[in-house]
């Protein structure tokens, strides 16, 4: 298990845009952090500096004792994993099965670890029952699930997830959530690009929040969500049980249970 | 994301779609007609190499019209002049096999109109946003589905392009070395071309639904076309729509 560190980040697109603006932070292991801002915040381009497939223009990422610029894409795989947002753009094997093994192969792992971390992540994921199906016959849905099952069984420390629970009905993304929960059981790093703030309420106990290329806020769910003037500058919402619960003055509460426990209290003292 | 075009301010972007197109046209037929040679590499260079420039896109239109012929005249030139049936004019010999003269210039002749006839077409699709040109054709009673599928067929290499960019990056971050020996690269082919391809065909059928609701949408109410003004007309937003559409697909990266 490793740590991350963002050194001052800055960087340009080759078009002049500049997308990220002096961003310093670090990941504990074991955390799991959200993403979250507006369209065109940066979310996307930071994500991209954990595996090396964009280098910063100043500054240095530390992925553990690496500096991304030292390490190609394909080794620092090895360190971070990351589910792209379209799962069109990876998918290739005649088999879920086979696709799934195709990241942990890379890696040079030998065939009965390859073996036992596919099957792994095919339980993690639900799909064992599809295993032998071609994923392109399989809904959207559950092809997403297919990405994601084949960055799981690279067995990294880290794992990305861009746009997690796009595409995906109330059901997919629960079955998202308890696969993201799992993977935060066993420890793993979790680094979550989303819109949808009910799943990172949920899902993800540190909110980073990024607003023009610099982080606006940074810290526990709680922290955050009380920033409500902040968060409206790079138009985030929060979830609806807590804006619930400062409309009716309570303590902050994404989860029906303290909420409903706040309001009884509060019923009781008056 | 307009693919190909290049807006800059030039009187080559405010000619009509239909006149560049005509000039687009009437260049190649001169360069054909003629059947000498050389006749196309000269109008490449003395016509469409200097109006790109008046275009201010003479660095693209350069780079991409050599970048269309490359494929071509490597695979015209191996093939011709070692294989060319009339050949027994010999340049040089390579074991069993011999360079002739014939080949080399029959080569050369298809060479350079390919040169000319991507470059012609590609200076009116650099200099012209697509949905003017749509409108442009629909006007002159083009039918406009035919009209649609043309314009958006001619914007798919750019997005072919982007698409392999983003599968490439997916691939790797999954472990693929795509750089190093020949053989390493080999074997990054495979991860390649199966999403582009399977995505292309997926790309495809979207166009082809978005184009199918259009057209209901058209039939329901019988709207005419506005005309190519100053804003762009309905022949843009359809372009766009099609690229928003597509834009589910790709990440806006
Ligand atoms: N390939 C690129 N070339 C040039 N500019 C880019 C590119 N990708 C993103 N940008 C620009 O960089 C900025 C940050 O984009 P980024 O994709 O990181 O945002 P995001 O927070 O992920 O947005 P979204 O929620 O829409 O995914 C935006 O202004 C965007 O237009
Ligand atoms: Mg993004």
């Amino acid at each position: 298990m490793i740590p991350l560190a963002l050194e001052e980040v800055s960087f340009t697109y080759p078009s002049g845009v500049t997308a990220l603006r002096e961003i310093s932070l670090t990941v504990a292991p074991g955390e799991s952090v959200a993403l979250i801002g507006q369209n065109g915040s940066g979310k996307t381009t930071l994500a991209r500096h954990l595996n090396g497939l964009l280098q910063p223009s100043s500054g240095r990422v530390m992925i553990g004792d690496w500096d991304t610029r030292q390490h190609t894409v394909a080794k620092l795989a090895a360190r971070v994993g990351y589910v792209f947002q379209h799962p069109e753009h990876q998918i290739f094997k005649r088999s879920v099965q086979d696709e799934v093994a195709f990241g942990p192969r890379n890696l040079g792992f030998a065939p009965a670890r390859v073996a036992q971390l596919v099957e792994q992540a095919l339980q993690a994921t639900q799909l064992s029952t599809v295993a032998d199906q071609h994923p392109h016959d399989l809904l959207p849905a559950l092809r997403k699930r297919v990405a994601l099952a084949s960055v799981l069984a690279m067995d990294t420390p880290v794992v990305v997830l861009d746009e997690p629970t796009t595409g995906q009905d109330a059901q997919g993304v629960r079955a998202i959530g308890e696969i993201v929960e799992r993977v935060r059981a066993g420890g793993r790093t979790i680094i979550t690009i989303s819109h949808d703030i009910d799943f990172c309420a949920d899902h993800c106990s540190r909110l980073i929040v990024l607003g023009g290329g610099r982080v606006l806020l940074d810290g526990p769910r709680e922290t955050v969500f009380a920033h409500g003037d902040i968060l409206e500058q790079t138009a985030v919402e929060p979830p609806q049980l807590v804006r619930l619960a400062q409309r009716l003055r309570l303590p902050l509460a994404w989860e029906p249970q303290p909420l409903l426990a706040a309001l009884e209290q509060s019923q009781r003292q008056r | 994301m307009i693919a190909l075009y290049q807006h800059r301010p030039s009187p080559v972007h405010q000619l009509h779609p239909l006149t560049k197109l005509a000039i687009s046209f009437g260049v190649i037929v001169l360069a054909l007609g003629l059947g000498v040679d050389w006749v196309p590499l000269v109008l490449y260079l003395l016509v469409l190499v200097p109006l790109s420039a008046l275009a201010r896109v003479a660095g693209p239109f350069v780079r991409t019209s050599l970048r269309i012929l490359l494929p071509f005249a490597i695979s015209l030139f191996v093939i011709q002049s070692l294989f060319f049936p009339e050949g027994n004019t010999i340049l040089a010999r390579l074991g069993p096999l011999s360079i002739k003269a014939e080949g080399v210039r029959f080569a050369f002749a298809g060479t350079v109109r390919i040169l000319l006839m991507a470059g012609a077409l590609l200076l009116t699709l650099l200099t012209t946003h697509p949905g003017l040109l749509l409108t442009g054709l629909v006007q002159k009673g083009f039918p406009p589905a035919l009209a649609y599928v043309i314009v958006t067929t001619l914007q798919i290499v750019p997005q072919m392009r982007e698409r392999a960019s983003t599968i490439i990056d997916a691939q790797r971050a999954r472990g693929l070395e795509t750089q190093g020996s020949l053989l390493v690269r080999a074997r990054a082919l495979l991860p390649l071309i199966g999403p582009l391809v399977l995505g292309s065909l997926l790309d495809v059928e979207e166009r082809s639904l978005a184009l199918e609701a259009h057209v209901q949408r058209h039939n329901a109410q019988d709207q005419p076309l506005p005309s190519a003004g100053p804003h762009l007309g309905a022949g843009a937003q359809m372009v766009d729509c099609a690229g928003h559409a597509r834009g589910d697909w790709l990440p806006a990266c």
